[in-house]
């Protein structure tokens, strides 16, 4: 931030809209706010608050499950149909992302709409199937792997929804890191469905760059069908680092990532089957 | 802007900037148990509570907190009247140069709150965000559960 001259708590969704459209690129949303205060950006100088809009909410319906983009992870990691989706790995990751005074203030439209390098929960939520429901003047829901990729500026993200039907599969996710606080080398994240003996679906999500969040279908199809074996993993350990895109940067070499890539199939086979190999 | 803030129970009215951040507005008015450090959400050095759950008063902006209520460690309890975290704090060691302890008795009365027989790893869990370069946090897990074992004496009673 330069100079911020005014605070805007707007009172609703058209109220924030307006004031935004209204003010151009000077003005920004504060949602989580957290890193807005980090990284001042000279250009802003308006502030528009949205958690008076009514989006800290968590609702269960037939569809799935929809959280409101001003939850905290902390009320994440403490709702009981969340705990229960897929396996609780969300709900598991959202109470020891961080640390504690900042998992009640971070939430999870703000790690949305800045996707940040450390921000964990992207990798994860893609994994998941996440959509998001926007809102331009009107509301429209679009996948989260496609948002991240092609996000707009202005668009307020009023909630995320986790499809129904993941309520047998287990939700993985596995960050490496220097150390516990330090941003990641690689991201990892799975969603696996199976019967017990086949896997009957599987979402395989990466980040060989930080912040660069993709999902792999081409690699998930390779797990679809197969059984829970030690041969199919390694198979898919094998061909995984040649086709996971991986940077270079100070914290470490494509060559070191594509080591990671491995090791994080060697984990998945380990999450599922319960066996280390 | 002037913004309106329960502090430790009290309405307090202040004058902002619409950039300050809760610590720098806390400390300025005199609210100086309540410590900066690193000023990056990182030490849990400035934790408050703000509307009873624990927050670093670094990163939340001042005007956000507009119309909510917020505790310091003194809200908590002084000297005159400590509370029972604060007294195992002294009893139990875990607190020796005294930087980090208003935060890290927030944090654990925040949990206390909550959940008033906390595992050693909840309350570990709890506190992950208060750093403690003196005690090398054992002590201060010990203080917790003793507290924890006190206030659940006391309720009973």
């Amino acid at each position: 931030m330069g100079r911020i001259t005014e605070y805007y708590h707007a009172t609703s969704l058209e109220d924030a809209f307006a004031k935004a459209k209204q003010l151009g690129p000077v003005a920004a949303y504060v949602g989580g706010g957290v890193e807005l205060v980090l990284r001042r950006n000279p250009e802003i100088t308006v502030l528009i608050d949205l958690s008076r809009c009514g989006l800290d909410y968590i609702t269960a319906a037939r569809e799935g499950i929809e959280i409101g983009s001003q939850t905290t992870l902390t009320t994440i990691s403490r709702s009981a149909d969340i705990r229960q989706y897929a396996g609780g790995s969300l709900s598991w990751w959202a109470g020891h992302i961080a640390h504690n005074n900042l998992r009640d203030m971070i939430t999870v439209g703000g790690v949305i709409g800045r996707n940040q390098p450390w921000n964990d929960v992207v990798p994860h939520l893609v994994a998941l199937g996440a959509q998001v429901r926007l809102f331009d003047g009107a509301e429209r829901i679009t996948p989260l792997a496609g948002y991240i990729e092609a996000k707009q500026p202005g668009i307020i993200i009023k909630g995320v929804l986790l499809p129904a039907g993941n309520a047998g599969s287990n939700g993985f996710l596995w960050r490496f890191t220097r150390t516990l606080q330090d941003i990641s080398t690689l991201h990892f994240s799975a969603l696996v469905s199976s019967d017990g003996k086949l896997m009957t679906a599987a979402n395989l999500v990466f980040a060989g760059r930080p912040g660069h969040t993709a999902l792999y279908p081409g690699l998930s199809e390779e797990l679809v069908g197969k059984s829970l074996s030690h041969e199919t993993f390694a198979r898919v350990a094998e061909m995984a680092p040649d086709l996971v895109e991986v940077g270079t940067d100070l914290r470490a070499t494509g060559e070191f990532r594509r080591e990671l890539v491995r090791a994080a199939i060697v984990n998945l086979e380990e999450h599922m089957t319960g066996v280390a190999q | 802007m002037t913004i309106s803030i329960a502090v430790n129970t009290v309405e307090r009215s202040f004058d902002v900037q619409p950039d300050e951040v809760l610590l720098d507005v806390l400390r300025r008015e005199g609210y100086l148990e309540v410590k900066g450090s690193c000023h990056a959400g990182d030490c849990g050095a400035c934790t408050v509570l703000l509307d009873g759950r624990p927050v670093a008063s670094c990163l939340t902006l001042v005007a956000k907190v507009d119309g909510h209520a917020v505790t310091t460690v003194r809200g908590i309890g002084d000297q005159a009247h400590p509370h029972v975290l604060q007294e195992a704090f002294v009893k139990n060691g875990a607190t020796q140069c005294g930087y980090c302890a208003p935060g890290a008795i927030t944090s654990a009365k925040a949990l206390l709150d909550e959940n008033p027989d906390p595992t050693e790893e909840e309350i570990r869990l709890a506190m992950d965000s208060n750093y403690c370069r003196c005690t090398g946090y054992e002590q201060q897990v010990e203080a917790v559960l003793d507290a924890a074992a006190q206030l659940r004496k006391e309720h009973k009673k």
